[in-house]
């Protein structure tokens, strides 16, 4: 017995037109700074409902913390909005997952969202989310990740209850997105395939959504790079990325991601250059147990980025899109690293990134992929 | 070949916890006790408890209990015996048990997500113990 859950998606040119339909009086709108000062907030209160009223909640950093999620809820609790749109990258949608979560359940401790009990959550408000990333797949996640700064540490919390009512994939939100970011989020959005895709809780669902995911990724990527402009690329990587994050979110994440929580919480490396930093050498680990489920990922890279094995591929397409597979490369020095190797280590064991990982992984495992990433 | 549940198969259970390489790595930091709570249905009709004193990657101390009687434990893993049956056979991953509703997990969740590999091979050892059921 398992579940396919999924928000119903709403995507293509013109999307974002959908809000137009929204039976909304009071609406939240979370998102940050840079798109409030691009006017995306702005272009998103023009779509509500004419009779709708908003309010704007866009002070969110990188990583954000539970407290600095949570900074508002004395204005939302007033506010008391019948709907929360989520404009913004995954540390947006995050934060209107947990915003949501605090709104229904002022009771609540953060660890208390975990989806071993029923929360009543759903009734509080709708959830809206719209991707402005293409990558994290948060907008078809029960996950949220919330920095935890005295601690140094990226909680995964989760609950079905939190998984957005609907996902707005608007590729022309997406077009002006700098070419680093590009390349962080493509490279999360792969790595969500692939863990997914050999994660113990695979299934038939999470399965073909990594395989389409990874396809529509791997071959529109370089044009994206090439062209940033070309809604027609950027539109098939946006819902690749789509894909892959309800393919994940259906099963697990793996040990890349263990790890690259670990790296993004003490070096603050962007989550997608951190997991995808470990990603070939996980997938050389996982291979003795999953190679047949590796091959037929393969084979679905554009043959002129396939090498003879799935890690080889990866290591050739990264190189192309400027994506690090070692630490230097992701500007953190050898010594700062050695000293850190520790608690990464201890991090990483604590995941539940280890939890559906295809091979059983010890900390002796842990140690020896922390060095392979040396270079 | 010990009965669940029964004394018998709590010591053996025991031992395959401090036999377990793999529990001992993911639990090194872990301190606090565990009751497996067996419930009554159909096929047996007297809820017990399985109690597990675990303390940095070893299991110190266990026990079978009637219900009533079993010490306080800071966590419950809670299920009917046909479901632990299906558990110990290998049939149930212990954590997707949890959350399609087969078992019931209560105690500290800040603490049990830092441990949720420890507390999977924890369930998971169940199946290493040759078991016989009644």
């Amino acid at each position: 017995m398992w579940y396919y859950r999924s928000p119903t998606i709403v995507f293509g040119e013109d999307s974002l037109s959908f809000l137009n339909s929204v039976k909304s009086r009071r609406c939240l709108i979370v998102s940050d700074r840079n798109l409030e000062k691009a006017g995306i907030v702005d272009n998103i209160k023009e779509l509500l409902p004419e009779d709708c009223r908003t309010m704007i909640f866009s002070s969110i950093d990188q990583e954000p913390t539970f407290s600095q999620m949570t900074s508002a809820m004395d204005s939302i609790m007033k506010f008391k909005p019948d709907h929360i749109v989520a404009v913004g990258g995954g540390s947006v949608i995050d934060t209107a997952k947990v915003i949501l979560f605090r709104y229904a359940r002022p009771d609540l401790d953060f660890y208390d969202l975990t989806p071993l009990e029923y929360l009543g959550i759903k009734e509080a408000a709708k959830l809206i989310a719209i991707p402005t990333t293409s990558g994290t797949g948060s907008e078809c996640s029960w996950a949220a990740v919330v920095s935890d700064e005295r601690e140094k540490r990226k909680n995964e919390l989760a609950s079905s209850e939190i998984l957005p009512d609907y996902a707005i994939l608007d590729p022309a939100v997406v077009t002006g997105l700098p070419r680093k970011q590009t390349v962080s989020t493509a490279v999360d959005a792969m790595t969500h395939a692939i863990e997914a895709y050999v994660s113990t809780w695979r299934n038939f669902y999470s399965d073909a959504l990594a395989e389409k995911a990874l396809e529509l990724i791997t071959g529109n990527i370089a044009e994206v790079l090439h062209d940033p402009g070309d809604i027609q690329a950027r539109n098939s990587v946006h819902i690749g990325a789509s894909m892959a994050g309800s393919s994940f979110s259906n099963s697990q994440i793996g040990l890349a991601h263990a790890l690259g929580h670990a790296l993004g919480a003490i070096f603050k490396v962007p989550h997608g250059t951190s997991v995808g930093l470990f990603l070939p050498a996980v997938v050389e680990f996982n291979s003795t147990v999953v190679h047949d489920r590796y091959d037929r990922l393969n084979s679905i890279f554009p043959e002129s980025m396939r090498d003879k094995t799935l890690a080889g591929s990866l290591r050739k397409i990264f190189a192309t899109m400027g994506q690090p597979v070692h630490i230097s490369d992701a500007g953190i020095s050898k010594d700062s690293y050695n000293a850190a190797k520790p608690s990464l280590e201890k991090l990483a064991m604590e995941s539940t990134g280890l939890v559906a990982n295809p091979r059983e992984s010890e900390s002796a495992d842990i140690h020896m992929l922390l060095e392979e990433v040396m270079g | 070949m010990p009965v669940f549940p029964s004394n018998d198969w709590v010591n053996s259970f025991v031992e395959e916890i401090n036999r377990n390489r793999k529990y001992e790595d993911t639990a090194k930091d872990w301190e606090g006790d565990f009751n497996f709570v067996v419930e009554k249905d159909q096929k047996f009709h007297e809820t017990v408890y399985i109690y597990l004193d675990l303390y940095h990657g070893k299991c110190r101390r266990g026990g079978l209990y009637a219900a009533g009687e079993a010490p306080k434990a800071a966590f419950y893993y809670s299920g009917p015996y046909q479901n632990w049956v299906r558990l110990i056979n290998g049939e149930f991953d212990p954590l997707k048990a949890v959350l399609v509703g087969k078992f019931k997990l209560k105690g500290s969740m800040m603490k049990i997500m830092r441990y949720t590999a420890a507390a999977k091979e924890l369930v998971r050892t169940a199946n290493l113990v040759d078991t016989q059921f009644e």
